[in-house]
């Protein structure tokens, strides 16, 4: 059984989820007004907060950036119920800082189903004490479906474990993730760059929200000097995202330029993406030994075939023996792709079927396994 | 429906003007939203408990008010998350006027918006014989998506979108299914 507060200002829908919840075996705090209920949070000590957008003087989303604000409320589940039932609700609403959402009117069933998910999801894996993980993908060939696996793998990763996930697209020639995700651009790492001293809130201000709940730092629309960003920036902004976000996803561009031996440096793990050509196989032993070259010995490096064609140049037991290691994700060619990128909508939110999906998840699973592990 | 007030219903909608997103709830008879709009006895619309927002930041409430009324020749459109709570649809034993006739996929544009979605409609249709004559001064889309035409990630889709004729400026049909 779970305390819930409740604050909604319709006194009968109020009443009507309260009986909701204490049908379901929870107890319910009944509040019809945002100011009392802020007031309330502390001493009822809730295990969830359901919370209504639309309510006279402090709308749901103000409520949920003033418990954001306050440490020990940080990680109290939040779930929205209103009126408001269209896509942008629902992503001002994650935007804000809630765990979830629903539209009215919700049944018992559907209600409980959201409680139960709320009370039995994952601790979250940032907390004092524990900090997030850096993955960065990698190559020094160009066109080998970097951005492709980064999306669906940040993706993944959301879907699988509900945390916070972000995606950093650091190319400096015109990024592609937001293209891929069909987000605005409006802000990017430029735009923060040019900031005096950066912290959360700026950093907050900056991310793009995708509707599936993962956040893009895009890269400028209009490409830059290739020494662009900055390794301090690089370093400065990683380190924000280490401390409140899960996993953190890197778009590396194929070079080596100073955000990107800065973000090498900052990586938990590391995968390099190879295509099934001899050139690509190539170019990744000689990246390999460039990086030695400049200090990089990466140890979490892990290799990823892809294949981007139809046709397969050389077999995946080819590749890994030009290499000298093993391959233990392989992408096939998937089909699908190309539509997906069209339509700007990832192909691991609408299906777990085609190759680049399944062996997306199968990566998140596996990071997951590692951290829960450690 | 929701809650009943003196044998009338209040019902939940999205309200678009040419600047603005209203969310709130009208008292609607048997004949739904549509009725209450194409009423000739009065050029306002009242709402309860109207929360706006900005048609370029529509997540975000920037006022609200216990009461409200809208000019109705001020409304672009009106989205509705149930067509039931909007038109009468009809019985088990037959369709309402409004929902009787043949899917028709259309695509129309009104200030700062385009909507997607399907007319119902009797006989051939023809854009103009459908602006000139179908009843009512809104035209009833179901299934509808409106997107914001220089933002288009920003869409409301609705089981139907009523749109004011008089702001329709492009109306574009495909043969039926």
């Amino acid at each position: 059984m779970a305390n819930i507060l409740v604050i909604d200002d319709d006194a009968q829908l109020l009443q009507m989820v309260g009986l909701m919840l204490k049908r379901g075996g929870h107890s319910a705090t009944l509040i019809n007004n945002p100011f009392e209920g802020l007031e309330k949070l502390k001493e009822v000590k809730p295990d969830v907060l359901i919370l209504d957008v639309m309510m006279p003087g402090m709308s749901g989303h103000d409520f949920t950036r003033q418990v954001r604000d306050q440490e020990d409320l940080a990680y109290l589940p939040i779930l929205i119920l209103t009126a408001r039932a269209q896509e942008v609700d629902r992503v001002t609403a994650l935007k804000s800082g809630a765990d979830d959402y629903m539209s009215k009117p919700v049944t018992t069933h559907e209600l409980m189903e959201r409680i139960d998910h709320l009370l039995s999801s994952k601790q979250p894996v940032v907390k004092p004490g524990r900090e997030g993980i850096i993955l960065s993908i990698f190559s020094m060939r160009g066109g080998v479906g970097r951005t492709t696996l980064a999306v669906n793998l940040a993706m993944a990763l959301r879907r699988l474990t509900r945390e916070e996930v972000s995606l950093v697209d650091f190319s400096p020639s015109g990024g592609q993730a937001a293209m891929h995700l069909r987000v605005q651009p409006k802000v990017s790492w430029d735009d923060l760059a040019a900031a005096d001293q950066l912290d959360h809130t700026l950093l907050k201000d900056h991310l793009l929200l995708h509707q599936s709940g993962l956040k893009l730092l895009a890269a400028p629309q209009l490409p830059q000097l290739a020494n662009k960003p900055s390794s301090e920036f690089v370093t400065t902004v990683l380190k924000l995202f280490r401390e409140r976000v899960a996993f953190t996803i890197l778009d590396l561009p194929p070079m080596i330029n100073p955000a990107v031996r800065a973000s090498l440096m900052a990586s938990d793990i590391v995968l390099h993406i190879v295509t099934p050509e001899v050139v690509s196989v190539q170019v990744e032993v000689q990246a390999t030994r460039a990086l030695i070259r400049f200090g990089l010995n990466l140890q979490q490096k892990i290799h990823v075939l892809n294949q981007i064609t139809p046709e397969v140049q050389l077999p995946a037991a080819a590749v890994e023996k030009g290499l000298g290691t093993r391959l233990p994700f392989q992408f096939g060619f998937d089909e699908h792709q190309s539509r997906a990128l069209a339509q700007g909508v990832p192909l691991t939110i609408t299906t777990t079927q085609s190759p680049i999906p399944s062996v997306s998840l199968q990566m998140a699973e596996a990071i997951w396994q590692k951290i829960v592990k450690n | 429906m929701t809650l009943s007030q003196f044998g009338r219903n209040l019902v939940h909608m999205d309200i678009f003007t040419d600047a603005y997103r209203v969310t709130g709830r009208a008292a609607v008879g048997a004949g739904g939203i549509h009725a209450e709009i194409s009423n000739p006895n009065s050029n306002f619309l009242d709402l309860q408990d109207a929360y706006i927002s900005r048609i370029h930041e529509p997540g975000s409430i920037i006022a609200s008010y216990n009461m409200a009324a809208f000019r109705k020749d001020n409304i672009n459109f009106i989205v509705m998350v149930d067509r039931r709570e909007g038109v009468p649809v009809g019985t088990q034993h037959g369709r309402s006027i409004f929902t009787r006739g043949r899917p028709v996929p259309a695509y129309l544009t009104v200030p700062s918006f385009e909507i997607k979605g399907e007319l119902i409609y009797e006989g051939k249709p023809s854009p103009n014989a459908i602006l000139t004559q179908a009843l009512g001064r809104f035209l009833l889309v179901f299934t509808a998506t409106a997107s914001a035409s220089l933002h288009p990630e920003i869409s409301y889709s609705g089981d139907l979108i009523l749109v004011h004729k008089e702001r329709i400026g492009i109306l574009c049909l495909e043969k039926p299914r």
